[in-house]
């Protein structure tokens, strides 16, 4: 419970001293992967959250045809996705982190998101269309802190420069694109496979 | 045995009433689909405004008809524009046949004879309008590259307007459809006339070239437009404006226009006497018609409480939107039963009816309103004179015939708005998806309550600063 407590307020500290947060959690073992792994769910529930509670006058998706599990995908497939492309070309790359400080430090980057999606769904629900600037203003803050945050996090766990961090970056885009495009290979090709393997079972007990 | 013979002779002759035209106005008696779209494009079932109640063809008179190419209404009468065999039909209120105009006549009752003594005659005549103000027809006399305007009630020749000397740029005088407005502008459509619609003052002098009709801007042909030489580019084909190929006016005098070529960016047009295009969006969608498939609207009709309706060829449909551009209904369809469309060619109010033409089916339909158009209607024409009260009572009519006509919701809406209260109008808005009025009645309620709990706001306030003042005091001591 002690350590909990501590994992939480060094979190927040991470928030604001990035680089030295990072650096603690990567080389004296300061990040908490449960919790990194909750914020993560978090986030996906979020998603959710937002989509059913944003305020009437800005809520533009049709709530009576919501999909729960779509939209708690739909948020957190990208982050996985990131997640794994960064490890795999990162370790090609001379990147010192593991996949436990770049899941850790990802997960943690997304604490401002959270709050600030969080505080932009609540304030939609007192706010009118000609407030809406505020509102867009709350979202961008987080995005921009969250893109704040990864990118000293990969220089910290990675040991990279700037430049080569950002090459790295655009690395990550073509393993993204590349595992996307092996994913729906993959299930167009298992598609087939299952259809033709029905047909012909359906072919075998038609005739006997 | 005798009360059944009685029960069935009344049911027969309802059969038999039910089968006569005009006796139907009730849209219950209609068996077809049609649909709405709601604020996220989703296709809703909705009942038709308006239905066939009469059909004009050519079976009651003696001349031949070929097609129907264009309609203009006025003093109580249709106008019909039959161009393959150059004749100008005129029919009453009752839809009884009056007169037809090929050969055109003098105040004397004597032909009108051209400089080499032949007959002047209409020739091939793509359009007509009547002018209401002054009691003239404007016929677009398309084949002999005139205008020729007839009396409203004699039907003779007086005066013709030909190509004006002061006229610029390379369209041709060859107007196809036709309108005047409240100070007798002229203004005509020529096929496939790149340079706009044609204004001509009401001496017959050239006045301007009218409408700005903007194509898509493709970003392939742009991209090797900027690599070419001048050599290359004076070879390429050129891309012109897409024309516009029919045209009515308000009471406003603003010029509603419509295109048909589907590289215009937009395909209705409100034209503010820049030419812009100032048509009102504020629907769910922007005025287009269908939301998946592209519309070709032939033709535009406008009434006077800004209400009009778009004739498509496409799918044989006409689409209603009020003032701001909110679809009202969508009704009609091409196909072989008893009032579809074959290719539908031009459109018009004729009072609280509408008329729309055919050219294959060579006849005019009449339709008048249902039940659920009254309502509907009525409330779009009480809201745009100001009558708030009667446009909400007859937007809940219109809602008890037809919950999916979420238009209602927010007349109702609007009408609570205006009364101040905040409560209702904001269930109704939030009934009709009106994100914009329903921010401004949140806004009003919002107040209120700030209004009302002042104090409370106050003394929460003052307590969150008093705990801020006191921790800071704390940590200062706490500090040293």
């Amino acid at each position: 419970m002690r350590t909990w407590k501590k994992d939480f307020k060094y979190l927040f500290y991470t928030l604001f001293h990035p680089f030295d947060g990072f650096f603690e959690i990567k080389f004296r073992g300061k990040g908490n992967m449960t919790l990194a792994t909750a914020l993560l769910v978090l986030y996906g529930l979020l998603s959710i959250f937002t989509t059913q509670y944003t305020g009437f006058i800005f809520n533009h998706f049709p709530v009576h045809s919501m999909r729960s599990i779509q939209l708690f995908m739909l948020a957190i497939v990208p982050i996985l996705l990131f997640i794994v492309s960064n490890w795999s070309t990162t370790s090609l790359m001379n990147g010192s982190g593991t996949i436990k400080d770049i899941w850790i430090m990802t997960c943690y980057s997304l604490v401002p998101l959270i709050l600030f999606d969080l505080m932009t769904t609540l304030l939609s629900n007192i706010i009118i269309l000609e407030e809406a600037p505020i509102l867009t203003a709350f979202r961008y803050i987080g995005v921009v802190w969250f893109c704040y945050l990864i990118f000293c996090g990969l220089c910290t766990i990675h040991e990279y420069t700037a430049g080569r961090n950002i090459l790295t970056l655009f690395v990550t885009l073509a393993a993204a694109i590349i595992i996307i495009f092996l994913v729906i290979l993959y299930f167009t090709l298992m598609d087939t496979v299952i259809s033709f393997v029905e047909t012909i079972s359906t072919e075998i007990s038609k005739r006997w | 045995m005798a009360k059944k013979k009685i029960i069935g002779i009344i049911l027969l002759t309802a059969l038999v009433l039910a089968g006569i035209p005009g006796t139907a106005a009730n849209a219950r008696n209609t068996e077809d689909h049609h649909y709405t779209y709601d604020f996220w494009g989703e296709v809703l079932k909705s009942i038709p405004a308006f239905e066939l109640a009469y059909t004009i063809d050519g079976s009651k008179m003696d001349i031949p008809v070929s097609g129907m190419d264009d309609v203009a209404t006025g003093g109580g009468r249709i106008f019909l524009i039959d161009t393959q065999e150059s004749r100008l039909h005129v029919f009453d209120d009752t839809y009884s046949y009056v007169t037809s105009v090929k050969l055109l006549r003098g105040e004397d009752k004597k032909i009108v004879l051209d400089e080499n003594g032949g007959q002047v005659a209409l020739k091939n005549p793509e359009g007509v309008w009547f002018h209401e103000s002054q009691n003239e027809i404007y016929v677009a006399d398309t084949g002999a590259e005139r205008i020729v305007v007839l009396d409203g009630d004699g039907y003779f020749l007086k005066r013709i307007i030909t190509r004006p000397d002061n006229m610029v740029g390379v369209t041709q005088f060859r107007p196809s459809k036709i309108t005047v407005d409240g100070t007798n502008k002229i203004y005509f459509t020529v096929q496939s006339g790149f340079e706009g619609i044609v204004e001509l003052n009401q001496s017959g002098t050239f006045s301007r070239y009218f409408g700005v009709n903007k194509p898509v801007v493709d970003l392939w042909d742009y991209f090797w437009k900027r690599m070419s030489s001048d050599e290359q580019k004076s070879k390429m084909s050129k891309t012109y404006a897409p024309a516009f190929n029919n045209l009515a006016i308000d009471g406003d005098g603003f010029v509603y226009a419509t295109t048909v070529d589907t590289a215009a960016k937009e395909q209705v047009f409100r034209l503010n006497p820049k030419g812009e295009n100032v048509l009102r969006n504020k629907g769910y969608f922007p005025v287009m018609g269908d939301l998946l498939i592209q519309n070709l609207f032939v033709d535009i009709a406008i009434n006077d409480y800004g209400v009009y309706a778009l004739l498509d060829q496409e799918k044989g449909r006409i689409f209603l939107y009020d003032f701001d551009g909110n679809l009202i209904n969508i009704f009609g369809k091409s196909g072989d039963l008893r009032g579809d469309f074959k290719a539908p060619s031009a459109i018009a109010w004729f009072g609280d009816k509408l008329v729309a033409t055919d050219k294959n089916l060579r006849c005019a339909y009449v339709y008048q309103m249902t039940e659920f158009g009254e309502a509907a209607l009525g409330a779009a024409k009480n809201y745009y004179f100001g009558e708030w009260e009667e446009s909400a009572r007859l937007s809940k009519e219109a809602l008890r015939l037809n919950a999916n006509y979420d238009l209602a919701y927010i007349g109702i809406g609007k009408y609570y708005l205006m009364q101040d209260d905040f409560k209702n109008a904001m269930y109704y808005f939030r009934l009709g998806n009106e994100k914009e009025f329903y921010s401004q009645a949140y806004n009003g309620s919002r107040s209120l309550w700030i209004q009302e709990n002042f104090a409370l706001i106050l003394a929460a306030l003052l307590v969150l600063s008093g705990l801020l003042v006191y921790s800071e005091i704390r940590y200062n001591k706490k500090k040293g």
